[in-house]
């Protein structure tokens, strides 16, 4: 079953189109990584499906409900992290949470998100004015899963987490799938959603250029080796391998890439030889993915 | 359902609100400690006004006339015209531009309506903690000029005073509702706080000066500060059309915050 429905998705601001013709399906239980530069329209979809802006063009739907008209409906179902995490500076963190689960009608959150600040390390008696970025940051995310949601949309949600809190974060994001939860995630680095991603989707330029499974992705990662050798080698050997690029010969040494698929031909080609030393690293899976999809991205 | 937006509002207002209800009992400690003064020079200083070109004296008198023999007729001109309804238009405009607007100037306007509260309610119940506003700051007037008035021994008119505060309320969540809907409608601060003004600013010398200029005449009925004072509250009472008047507008603004702020993007 679909959670998110999107279909001929577009939306324009004026003269500019911020959002063309996407169609997207996010099925229940999956992790969906939406990837791309700021300013490609990540933003811009999720606010459609939270019923904050109205598409120009196409549908947007959540839970089979209309995004726009039957917000409400959509709202009691679903937890959400704006990307630019605008709090009532006035508040405590106890009160702020104690605020929105009033709005949501349902005060038994209240306990819920104790528990997740407690994890997040973040404490709820200080004024949100005096917290940090990240310590507010935690906050919007603690009102996010509060409510054990259906659905969780975070825009941009690791912005200001350390490290630490970041693993928190990635096991929230784990439990709300264990119980049957979907998570959009978006990002305009693949790192961040690399780690819990089932499938992703590349937006830019306000076009939804690709959508892979994550393994998929993973398996065009490219490694690169580099050898040098003691004695005399076999530079058409290397050239043999299936996929192989980039191969550089050098004086008894050797660099070349070859997709994963390929590796273990690489490694016995390799040991055909009087090995001195061999290095073999994965191309970052950031770098691959620019490769694939943003050569003509330019980030904002 | 629980009004949490109209209680969080007042909550988040309840400090300012004190300290505006003590202000205002300040200014007006102040003007009944002038009054025996007044009294005391009784007609010089009504004369002092007499002398003033008319134009002039309309303006600072929201056209009414000015009788300075008696606490009512002092009070009049000296709060009521002018002092009182800048102080409940300045508080009520700044709450009904925050309303809905300041959510979205502060960015906080995507978590107060990603909930279970439809932008209808938000928008109704941000209108009733305006309401409430303004009727703390009308009673604190009230009281402060009943209690003070007994205390320094000055006679001032109860009921009629009620009245007068009841019209200025209304006249105050008028404005408020104004901003609130232009708020609305297109998410501006500084538009839902500066057209209001404009027009309360407008309106005002329509009034006053309608009593004088005659191609101003016919108009004058429309400005808000004619159901306010049009009919000298302070003397007559309560003047039903002009309450039904008022009622009217902020009730027709209302619903047309709520129809506005239904169909458009928000934060953008």
């Amino acid at each position: 079953m679909s959670v998110v429905r999107l279909s001929g998705l577009s939306k324009r601001y004026g003269s500019h189109p911020a959002l063309i013709d996407v169609d997207l399906e996010i099925d229940q239980g999956e992790v969906f990584g939406y990837l791309g530069p700021n300013g490609a329209g990540k933003t811009t979809t999720i606010r459609i499906l939270l019923g904050l802006l109205r598409p120009t063009a196409g549908r947007a739907e959540v839970f089979g409900l209309d995004a726009w008209s039957e917000a409400v409906a959509v709202h009691a179902r679903t937890g959400y992290v704006p990307g630019e995490p605008g709090l009532w500076e006035r508040l405590t963190g106890e009160a702020t949470i104690t605020y929105l689960a009033r709005l949501r009608d349902d005060l038994t959150q209240v306990g819920r998100a104790r528990v997740i600040a407690e994890r997040l390390d973040l404490d709820l008696r200080r004024r949100v004015g005096a917290l940090s970025k990240g310590n507010k940051q935690k906050l919007v995310v603690v009102q996010a899963f509060m409510g054990d949601p259906e659905l969780v949309v975070l825009d941009e949600p690791t912005t200001g987490l350390d490290p630490l809190m970041q693993q928190e974060f990635h096991a929230l994001v784990r439990e709300t799938t264990a119980r049957g939860g979907t998570v959009l995630l978006s990002s305009h680095l693949l790192d961040d959603v690399q780690r819990t991603a089932d499938r992703v989707g590349i937006i830019r330029d306000g076009r939804l250029v690709a959508v892979e499974r994550l393994e998929e992705l993973r398996a065009k990662a490219v490694h690169r080796i580099s050898a040098r050798f003691d004695g005399p080698f076999d530079p058409a050997a290397f050239a043999a391998i299936p996929g192989v690029g980039d191969i550089s010969v050098g004086h008894g040494s050797v660099e070349l890439r070859v997709p994963e698929g390929s590796l273990d031909a690489a490694v016995k080609t390799l040991a055909r030889q009087r090995i001195v030393d061999v290095e073999i690293t994965e191309t970052d899976l950031e770098e691959m993915f620019l490769a694939y999809y943003g050569a003509s991205t330019h980030a904002a | 359902m629980r009004p949490s937006v109209t209680l969080e509002a007042a909550h988040t207002q309840r400090r300012s609100l004190v300290v505006w209800s003590a202000a205002l009992a300040a200014l007006i400690a102040l003007y009944i400690a002038v009054w025996p003064s007044v009294e005391g020079s009784g007609s010089s200083f009504s004369k002092l006004i007499d002398d003033m070109p008319a134009a002039y004296k309309a303006l600072f008198t929201n056209g009414g006339g000015v009788d300075f023999s008696t606490p009512a007729g002092y009070l009049n001109v000296e709060l009521f015209s002018f002092m009182a309804p800048i102080v409940v238009l300045v508080y009520a405009i700044g709450t009904g531009a925050s309303a809905i607007a300041g959510e979205e100037d502060r960015r906080t306007i995507d978590l107060l309506l990603v909930n279970t509260v439809s932008r209808g309610r938000v928008v109704i119940e941000k209108m009733a903690a305006l309401i409430f506003g303004v009727a703390v700051l009308s009673s604190a007037m009230w009281l402060s000029l009943v209690i003070e008035g007994r205390v320094a021994g000055m006679d001032v008119p109860t009921a009629d005073a009620a009245a007068t505060v009841v019209h200025l309320g209304l006249l105050g969540i008028e404005f408020g509702a104004l901003a609130l809907f232009i708020g609305a409608a297109t998410g501006r601060v500084g538009m839902s706080r500066a057209v209001p003004a404009a027009i309360a600013a407008g309106t005002y010398v329509i009034n006053a000066l309608g009593t004088m200029v005659g191609w101003l005449e016919p108009i004058r009925r429309f400005s808000p500060f004619f159901q306010y004072n049009g009919h000298d509250p302070m003397h007559t009472g309560l003047a039903p059309t002009a309450v039904a008047v008022s009622i009217t507008s902020i009730v027709l603004l209302v619903a047309g915050a709520v129809w506005m702020f239904r169909r458009r993007d928000v934060g953008t």
